[in-house]
């Protein structure tokens, strides 16, 4: 359903999308393109995260109904300004960090360590992988089969986290079995 | 769906051109997406973030989103399509350096875990704050104002002072008198506070006087005394090092008036000038005690001394006037001088007499007691004289006539008057401002005290920058010439005259341009800073537009032929699944097996290296442009690659057969197969890798087996696979090469078969089926001569022609009927059963990869492997009939190639084989397997009618076998039962079916070599034509159609 000229989605409104494919969609407008037929809308973060928020994009030429929630007609907050340069490394950041795993993914890394990576990069984000190996930090690297004494590095405060991190998954495991 | 998927491809070729001619338009200007500036934004800010696209299709790809086009066409870095079978990350090899998405083929785009505040963080970074400074400095442009403000109140106080400088006592009491009528009650003479000395010709007072001049030298000449001076240098070195200095001129003019004041400062000279005085003083009370000739000359003294005061006045004033003139040019200084020589003469000769008599007055009184008292008088005199010191503006005004007495004192009356004369230029200064004020009266004088006051705030300002920043280094070569020269001296004088007043100004004009030069500083940062600020706007506006331009027109076609091989790939392990569950418990065994070779196989999918995929992806390319018939640039290069290794085959074919034609569309087809091809032998590579022994040595493993049995006949054939095993090898290593090795390994291990079940069957002497097996070829062309009918010789070179194709359905399928014949004798040899098992086993496991590649042929190889466990189970008879209801059918649906092909075969044994299927109907009578018959029929044709079709009613086929194969059974165990005489009869039939089937040459072979077949022949044809009579209407029709329907082809073909 596109919307017909004149009629627009005021941002800030709560609007109820229903795709082609039956999949529903609900969030605030946050902007609306007559010409694309393009509507982003602003949900709440699929990981649960308080501070952020999952945007979503949607082509209305395949949606099937659409629905006004909530219509907001107050005028919506000025637009901040946008750091490029920072974005464009974040970009490349995200990147990188996904070859880098599927990397270790191809080159035979088991299943147990992948897990044991992404628990990981959870709680501290400066972990990448070096071939089979995961690093933390610089200071620690866990070897296969990526159990607490494959731990290496230097005494600090994240090897004993990661230390702990494994010892609480292989419980954990013993616990299932 | 081929056709459509082909569409899509050439549209997403037309689009992603598109999409390249579309780059340089967001350079020109804001379009489409771009003009709307909310959008923009929140797409922005979203850029590097993880989302997911959600497709037409329902696919689903994951990537980093890294930029979008003014049509919104959205491109992902690092994309990989996102199955929910795998719940682990993608690997690498599926993972695409970078997609675009039209905005016409996604549905909803999810970035996730996207932080608002990230791209804002600017606003606590130190950039940003260095900008709200910068705010702050744009506020501060009202400082300037104030700090003005603040130096114009600065200059009024400087003006107040000036004022109490320029304000003579006397003329302040006048000005009183006449405007306010307030008369003051003070006395010059001091009596109400100091006891007036009695001057006396006594020779105590003057050996008082001696002494007192004896103790002020001494103190002088003190090292004390000396130090003082020093820090009072010390004072001088300060002052230069506070003043800011600006220019060279000015500085020396400056250092040279400060010089000179801080020379008059020392308190020696003022005790010396103290002293002067009192001498004065005390001549002048004695000249007014000898009688009235005196008292005149007091009055004319009392004269005198309003004039020089009046004089000190206009000396300040004149001092103000002066020292603007000399700030526009140095050269209208010395013209000032002069002018003011030669009109000041007669007051100058007045004034310096009487000014400095009220000052030195004061401290001299006190020195006098101390005399009487001893030697404490001299100590305490010092600190009283440096207490005098404390008013710096009167100080200096006292030194300076002091001075001219000391020196009229110690050279005489001719000295004196040459210091008068030095003393005129500043007084004659003085004059005309005098004569201004007293005739101006009450309202006159107050104008021109104002005016004066106004003229030094505008002139002040600038003189005492170039005056500070000149004392130092003019300080020396002005005492140089005090020091030795007296006129010098004399000529030094009325600079410092002017030097006090400009002092206080100096020092406030001093904070102004520092307060200035802030400010001025201030601007500058507020100037740089906004440049700073708009510079970082336009880098942060053009460079997302660049990074926008980033697309990639071929991405699209690479994520459509990976999508077409995951739906390839989904529809086979749906259509492997599906069969297991309909097979029966004996079937469940094999099905298992099944089961696992197919896990292994998805495992191998899983891990098949980058080049396979490539290969993959070139052979579903060339498929698509082999089916669209446009050759697509994209595609070229690996039509190319393909038709090179067509050519190979194609030599080899030709090779084998001398006489086959040359045709366009027979050329098509055949690269069809040969993609096909191409496909089965990766899928028997991997089925390689997964069997740890590859198949000829598995074939040699079953065959030591009847060596038991018939040790001499399966001696010589052991031999055979030893030198195939090592080709096969090298053969399956090159994916593309091999095509038409493969076939003639498949018929080499047919042969094999049919002579290993031969000798089984006939029992007869292996050294004669050894020979059959090895001119299996000569018969062939032997065939057509002997025998004579028309009719066969017209079909021969189709039939050899369409050979290679032929053969790999029908030999496979004639393999599994080799088995009914050693099931028909379970009871003379119970061992053979397990082998023959055995071989089956085989036999499925190479169908079953070529399931899922040859979907025009699945149908048959699903039947195959029905039929298959359907032979383990029941009669021979009932398998036979199996097989052939699909050859026929099939031929109808494909292409008029396909149809003619299958033509080909069936006219050769037409006649043969249409008689025994009407003898098996005729001799069984039943109804269930005529109409089993017909179902299999039914089905057949519909699978290779389209791709998906076929992959979704696979299935659909394998539910209705399952019922029919329940029916079949049941019959087939009674028939066997009750008609024990007519199942001995056909066994000897069904034998020679199976015979004539794989192929003439191998048929007719036996017939002529052994005599013992020859009873078994005559037999079946009057069984056959016994039968003719017997069948009903409705059998007799169905032989008609078949008939009909060939012929018409052949004639299409014609």
């Amino acid at each position: 359903m596109a919307a017909p000229p004149g009629e627009y989605f005021s941002v800030g409104s709560q609007v109820s999308c229903r795709t082609c494919q039956e999949q529903r969609l609900q969030g605030e407008v946050v902007a609306f393109d007559y010409q694309s037929k393009m509507l982003a809308l602003k949900c709440p973060s699929s990981s649960g995260k308080p501070n952020h928020a999952d945007i979503l994009l949607i082509n209305l030429q395949y949606v099937s109904e659409v629905e006004i929630i909530n219509d907001r007609t107050e005028t919506p907050p000025p637009l901040a300004s946008l750091n490029v340069s920072k974005l464009a490394s974040k970009a490349r950041t995200e990147k990188e960090e996904k070859l880098s795993q599927a990397y270790a993914i191809s080159a035979g890394v088991s299943l147990e360590g992948q897990q044991l990576f992404q628990t990981i990069h959870k709680t501290i984000k400066d972990c990448k992988w070096q071939e089979k190996n995961i690093v933390v930090m610089e200071e620690v690297v866990i070897t296969p089969p990526y159990q607490v004494e494959n731990c290496k590095g230097k005494e600090g405060s994240a090897l004993s986290h990661v230390r702990k991190i494994i010892g609480r998954r292989g419980l954990k495991r013993w616990l299932s079995s | 769906m081929k056709i459509e998927f082909n569409k899509t491809i050439f549209i997403n070729l037309c689009r992603g051109r598109n999409s390249s001619k579309g780059l340089p338009q967001p350079t020109i200007s804001f379009d489409g997406i771009y003009a709307n500036v909310r959008m923009v934004h929140i797409l922005t800010s979203v850029v590097g973030s993880k989302c997911e696209v959600q497709v037409k299709n329902g696919g689903v790809y994951e990537g980093v989103f890294k930029t979008y086009s003014p049509k919104c066409d959205l491109v992902l870095d690092a994309a990989h399509e996102k199955s929910t079978e795998s719940s682990s990350g993608p690997k690498r090899e599926e993972i695409m350096e970078s997609v675009l998405f039209k905005c016409s083929d996604f549905v909803v785009v999810q970035f996730k875990d996207t932080d608002s505040s990230y791209a804002r963080r600017d606003a606590f970074t130190d950039s940003a704050l260095s900008a709200k400074v910068n705010g702050e400095h744009k506020e501060k442009d009202l400082e300037p104002w104030d700090a003005g403000e603040l130096t114009a109140s600065e200059e009024l106080e400087a003006l107040e002072n000036d004022v109490s400088n320029g304000w003579d006592p006397n003329d302040m009491f006048r000005y009183n008198e006449e405007n306010y009528g307030v008369v003051s009650t003070y006395d010059s003479s001091l009596s109400s506070y100091t006891v007036p000395l009695e001057r006396d010709n006594s020779e105590e007072f003057l050996k008082r006087e001696a002494r007192a001049n004896q103790l002020a030298e001494e103190i002088e000449s003190s090292a004390q005394y000396k130090a003082r001076v020093a820090l009072e240098n010390d004072d001088r070195s300060e002052e230069e090092k506070y003043t800011a200095v600006q220019r060279n001129c000015s500085d020396r003019e400056g250092h040279g008036t400060n010089t000179r004041e801080n020379k008059y400062i020392p308190p020696g000279q003022r005790n010396r000038e103290v002293i002067s005085w009192g001498s004065g003083r005390q001549s002048s009370p004695r000249m007014g005690q000898p009688g009235p000739g005196s008292m005149p000359s007091r009055a004319t003294s009392h004269t005198s001394d309003f004039n020089p005061n009046a004089g000190s006045d206009q000396r300040v004033v004149n001092g103000g006037v002066p020292w603007p003139s000399p700030c526009p040019s140095p050269s209208s200084r010395p013209p000032s001088r002069y002018q003011s020589g030669p009109n000041s003469l007669p007051p100058r000769a007045a004034t310096p007499t009487r000014p400095p008599s009220r000052p030195p007055s004061r401290p001299s009184r006190p020195p006098s007691h101390p005399s009487a008292h001893g030697s404490p008088a001299p100590v305490s005199t010092m600190p009283k004289r440096m207490s005098a010191e404390g008013p710096p503006r009167m100080s200096p005004k006292a030194q300076r006539h002091p001075r001219n007495h000391r020196v009229s004192a110690g050279r005489g009356s001719m000295s004196s008057g040459l210091e008068f004369v030095s003393h005129n230029p500043p007084s004659e200064a003085a004059a005309p401002p005098v004569a201004r004020t007293s005739p101006a009266g009450g309202t006159w004088s107050s104008v021109v005290s104002g005016v004066p006051r106004l003229s030094p705030k505008t002139h002040r300002p600038r003189s005492p920058r170039q005056n500070s920043a000149g004392n130092s280094p003019s300080g020396p070569v002005l005492a140089s010439p005090q020091a030795g020269i007296t006129p010098a001296e004399a000529v030094s004088m009325p600079v410092p005259a002017a030097s006090p007043t400009p002092a206080s100004p100096a020092s406030n004009r001093a904070l102004t341009p520092s307060i200035e030069a802030k400010d001025s500083r201030l601007q500058d940062q507020r100037q740089n800073s906004p440049a700073g600020n708009k510079e970082n706007i336009k880098a942060s506006e053009t460079s997302p537009s660049f990074s926008k331009a980033e697309n990639k027109g071929v991405s699209p076609v690479i994520s459509e032929h990976r999508k077409q091989i995951d739906d390839l790939k989904k529809f086979k392990n749906d259509f492997r699944l599906q069969p297991s569950s309909t097979s029966e418990s004996m079937d469940q065994l094999l099905s298992k097996n099944r089961e696992g070779e197919k896990s292994r196989d998805l495992m191998k999918d899983k891990t098949e290296a980058s080049a396979k995929d490539s290969f993959i992806d070139s052979g579903s390319s060339s498929c698509t442009s082999s089916s669209s018939k446009t050759n697509s640039p994209s595609a070229s290069p690996s039509v190319l690659s393909n038709a090179e290794h067509k050519r190979g085959p194609e030599v080899t074919s030709q090779g084998v057969q001398t006489s086959s034609p040359a045709c366009k569309q027979e050329k098509d087809d055949r690269e069809e197969r040969k993609d096909t091809t191409e496909l089965v032998c990766a899928l028997r590579s991997l089925f390689s890798q997964s069997n740890p022994q590859p198949s000829p040595s598995m074939v040699g493993h079953q065959q030591p087996a009847p060596v038991y049995t018939q040790p001499v006949c399966f001696a010589p054939n052991m031999m055979y696979p030893v030198p195939v095993s090592p080709g096969v090898i090298p053969f399956q290593c090159v994916p593309f090469s091999p095509a038409v090795p493969n076939m003639p390994q498949q018929r080499q291990e047919q042969h094999h078969q049919s002579t290993m079940m031969h000798p089984a069957s006939a029992a007869g002497p292996p050294i004669v089926a050894t020979p059959p097996a090895a001119y299996s070829t000569q018969y062939v062309a032997y065939s057509p001569q002997q025998f004579p009918n028309q009719p066969l010789v017209q079909h021969v070179p189709h039939y050899q022609s369409q050979h290679p194709h032929v053969y790999s359905p029908v030999i496979q399928g004639n393999a599994r009927m080799m088995a009914p014949p050693a099931h028909a004798q379970p009871g003379l040899v119970s061992s053979s059963a397990a082998q023959f098992g055995a071989h089956e086993q085989t036999h499925a496991m190479y169908a079953c990869p070529k399931l899922p590649y040859n979907k025009e042929t699945s149908p048959s190889f699903y039947f195959a492997i029905s039929t298959g466990s359907l032979a383990q189970q029941y009669a021979h008879p009932n398998a036979t009939l199996h097989p052939h209801p699909p050859h026929p059918q099939p031929s109808a649906t494909p292409t008029g190639q396909q149809q003619s092909q299958h033509g080909g075969s069936h006219p050769a044994p037409s006649p043969v084989q249409h008689h025994q299927h009407q003898a098996a109907q005729a001799l069984h009578l039943a109804s269930p397997q005529q109409q089993s018959a017909i179902y299999h029929a039914g089905l057949a044709p519909t699978p290779p009618s389209m791709t998906p079709a076929s992959n979704t009613q696979s299935p659909q086929s394998s539910f209705p076998a399952a019922p029919q194969t329940v029916f079949t059974i049941h019959p087939s165990h009674v028939q066997p039962a009750y008609t024990t005489p007519p199942h001995m009869a056909h066994v000897p039939q069904a034998h020679v079916q199976s015979g004539m089937v794989p192929s003439h040459p191998t048929a007719h072979a036996p017939m002529m070599l052994m005599t013992t077949q020859p009873p078994g022949g005559p037999q079946a044809a009057l069984a056959q034509s016994a039968l003719q009579p017997i069948p009903v209407s409705t059998t007799a029709h169905f032989p008609y159609m078949t008939h009909p329907s060939v012929q018409a082809h052949h004639q299409q073909q014609l």
